[in-house]
């Protein structure tokens, strides 16, 4: 009992904050609320709508989908190939470490995105650059084709964090595997595939799973860049974005719940399958099979 | 973000209990202290240039009442009614609001602004207005907001503009293919660097304008909209054809320099707005305003009562204000007195208190918006109803969808399902 005591804290904290206010959106999403009147059960209505009735939804799961499917593979590939650079070289590597780290602390605030925005605008040095190599884009904020890359960049950016946590991993590969490889012939290609990605796949499969899930949460780069519309074409109205928007533009409170429980799902669904898969190809040395 | 939606929706349900349990509070206290320190916070919707108006207003009140610091914030529209959203759900407005009509009936009904009754005469003086003025604050016989200034729907031409890339000014009031042809001879002369305007189908006040030259409204008295899919589906197909000629500015590049507008960018040679925009588009410009000139709308059908008069904004007190008296000392200098209108001048609308507008020095743009209200009497109409709860939100959506059809991203057919399915949604509400 008197564990329960000492537990008093977080168990209200999670019942209070988390599970209750979870339970509450569960029940908002069967129905129709403004926040100023008394919600109006209305069953699968929302759900029916979003997928039957709502074109700009299905558009924001797509939008959602492709920046994610493309920038976190992209993202995980730049930390890993950066942390075997550092990893390799003695001197100076304390100074790139944290250099190659500051943009991931940054590239989540507001007034990096208001940067971004002034480097890829029609005149910005982004663009100007291209110019000179004789590439002419016109712009990257305002067109279609351009947005999402142009978010992708801006992800890819932030490689810092992963690529920390790489490092890490990479510190505990035993030389010996690669000394053992190099006397059977092996070259770097070989050593890479055959010795690194096996032992480091457990890292490969935390970073994965971090970085999808962190990717579905995107919202201020995309709210300021956008100047909080999902403009050009709702290329940058991310799911997030969306939901935001329905809730407290449009104080449709329960559609937005309904919006909130279809990523969660989504989300859930994307993470199960990389557990289910993980068991053949992630190796924890030491485990018994 | 959904944790964050999860304990938004927490706030705001608690708050509802909370506030449900607290009841209206009842007037102004007999023991209110002028002299009292108080602290409030006021909201504006706006850019630079107000931001500075409203600086300079606020030292002035502050020589009167040195005991009320005043802490204003200000966003662009959209995000100001974010905002204030968030706020209403947790009962948090700012004391003093400034406030726009189409959101007037959902707060008022929500009971989210004061009942000003009891300050009137006492602490906000109503000599300055007049009866049909006063009564455009009123919802449902409740006075929750007091009228700043009124404005009108108008064309803007930068004359500036035109003369440095050789186009020829707009006459106004031509016909609609008229404009579009003097644009396109704009752009033709602007060489790339200059349009003759923004296609003036992304803005749902030219369709409302069409419609009333055809004698009808948005929505009607019951809130029923007015318009049929094949009245949006033509409106929307003209636009296209204005575009296909590539005779307004790329919505590529208007997304580029938003929040400014492709005429705030000097990139246009025209835009139809509201008449008060001017002091707006003089900041952006950052131009002497001498370059811009007024001129009446296209219209639809000659002789038609299109155009019409409304508050361009006004002011309101949060009902969950705790200075009340402060706050409507506050509003009652942004409304009525001398001080405010030197300092605004026509940047809020022509001023509704005629203690207010003798304040106002007319500067040149100032005057060129009065003899433009005064230049357009004959198209002036009976004022639409109060507009229909979430009007806003299908303000902005009309615009959306607009950005859309400039973008190539949706076809008019879709643009006006989609917009249809929207109206369906939000007038259930």
């Amino acid at each position: 009992m008197a564990g329960y005591g000492f537990l008093a804290p977080w168990l209200v904290g999670f019942f209070g904050l988390t599970l209750g206010p979870m339970a509450v959106s569960l029940y908002l999403s069967f129905t129709r609320y403004d926040i100023f009147n008394p919600p109006e059960w209305i069953g699968f209505g929302n759900f029916v709508r979003l997928f039957t009735d709502d074109p700009v939804f299905l558009r924001s799961a797509k939008v959602t989908l492709q920046y994610v499917l493309i920038g976190t593979p992209v993202k995980l590939a730049a930390a890993l190939a950066v942390a075997m650079l550092l990893n390799s070289i003695t001197r100076g590597s304390g100074f790139f470490r944290s250099a190659f780290y500051t943009p991931s602390l940054i590239g989540a605030s507001v007034s990096v995105a208001i940067v971004w925005r002034a480097m890829f605008a029609g005149d910005g040095p982004v663009d100007g650059s291209l110019r000179t190599l004789g590439i002419e884009l016109g712009g990257w904020v305002g067109d279609v084709d351009l947005a999402i890359p142009m978010m992708i960049i801006l992800v890819v950016w932030q490689f810092g964090a992963p690529m920390v946590i790489f490092l890490a991993g990479l510190k505990q590969v035993p030389a010996e595997l690669y000394e053992a490889a190099e006397v059977d012939g092996a070259g770097p290609v070989h050593r890479f595939w055959k010795v690194t990605v096996p032992m480091l796949s457990p890292v490969i499969f935390f970073n994965l799973l971090l970085e999808t899930i962190h990717a579905f949460q995107v919202f201020g780069s995309a709210f300021i860049i956008s100047n909080g519309s999902g403009a050009p074409g709702g290329q940058l109205n991310f799911i997030t974005l969306y939901l935001y928007k329905r809730g407290f533009a449009d104080l449709q409170m329960g559609y937005a719940a309904a919006i909130a429980w279809v990523v969660l799902v989504v989300v859930a669904i994307i993470a199960l399958i990389m557990f289910r898969t993980a068991r053949s190809w992630v190796y924890y040395a030491g485990d018994q099979r | 973000m959904k944790r964050f939606k999860i304990t938004m929706a927490v706030v705001a349900s608690a708050a509802l209990l909370l506030s449900g349990c607290g009841g209206d509070p009842a007037g102004p206290r007999s023991d209110f202290d002028p002299n009292a320190p108080v602290t409030l916070d006021l909201a504006f919707w706006g850019n630079d240039t107000r931001a500075g108006f409203y600086q300079s207003a606020i030292a002035k009140f502050n020589e009167k009442y040195p005991n009320i610091t005043v802490n204003s914030t200000f966003l662009a529209f959209p995000e100001f009614w974010e905002k204030r959203q968030i706020e209403a759900a947790g009962r948090d407005l700012p004391d003093v609001m400034q406030f726009d009509y189409a959101y007037l009936r959902q707060y008022s009904q929500n009971r989210l602004l004061l009942d000003l009754k009891p300050y009137l005469g006492k602490y906000i003086k109503t000599d300055g207005f007049t009866e049909s003025t006063l009564g455009i604050g009123v919802v449902n016989g409740v006075t929750t907001a007091l009228p700043v200034g009124t404005n009108a729907w108008a064309m803007f031409t930068n004359t500036a503009l035109l003369g440095k890339s050789g186009g020829t000014p707009y006459a106004g009031g031509t016909s609609w293919d008229e404009y579009a042809t003097w644009m396109g001879s704009v752009t033709k002369a602007g060489g790339g660097a200059v349009w003759g305007g923004t296609d003036p189908t992304g803005r749902i006040q030219n369709f409302e304008i069409t419609l009333r030259a055809n004698g009808k409204n948005l929505f009607d008295d019951a809130g029923a909209p007015q318009f049929t899919k094949a009245e949006l589906t033509a409106f929307w197909s003209g636009g296209a054809q204005v575009r296909g000629a590539g005779a307004t500015i790329p919505t590529k590049r208007l997304l580029e320099v938003a929040p400014k507008s492709g005429f705030g960018a000097g990139l246009t040679a025209s835009e139809l707005t509201w008449d008060n925009f001017g002091a707006g588009y003089a900041g952006d410009l950052g131009a002497d305003a001498s370059g811009l000139a007024l001129a009446a709308p296209p219209v639809t059908k000659a002789g038609a009562k299109d155009l019409y008069l409304k508050p361009s904004m006004l002011h309101a007190i949060a009902a969950n204000s705790e200075h009340p008296e402060a706050a409507a000392l506050l509003v009652d200098f942004l409304v009525n007195s001398q001080e405010a209108g030197e300092v605004f001048g026509t940047n809020r609308g022509l001023p509704a208190s005629s203690t207010h507008l003798a304040g106002v020095k007319l500067d040149p743009l100032s005057q060129k918006i009065l003899d433009y209200e005064t230049s357009i009497k004959d198209r002036l109409g009976q004022a639409p109803p109060v507009p229909v709860v979430g009007y806003g939100s299908i303000e902005e959506k009309f615009r959306q969808l607009g950005e859309e059809l400039g973008l190539g991203t949706v076809t008019v057919e879709q643009a006006v399902d989609q917009f249809f399915s929207e109206l369906d949604t939000i007038l259930k509400k």
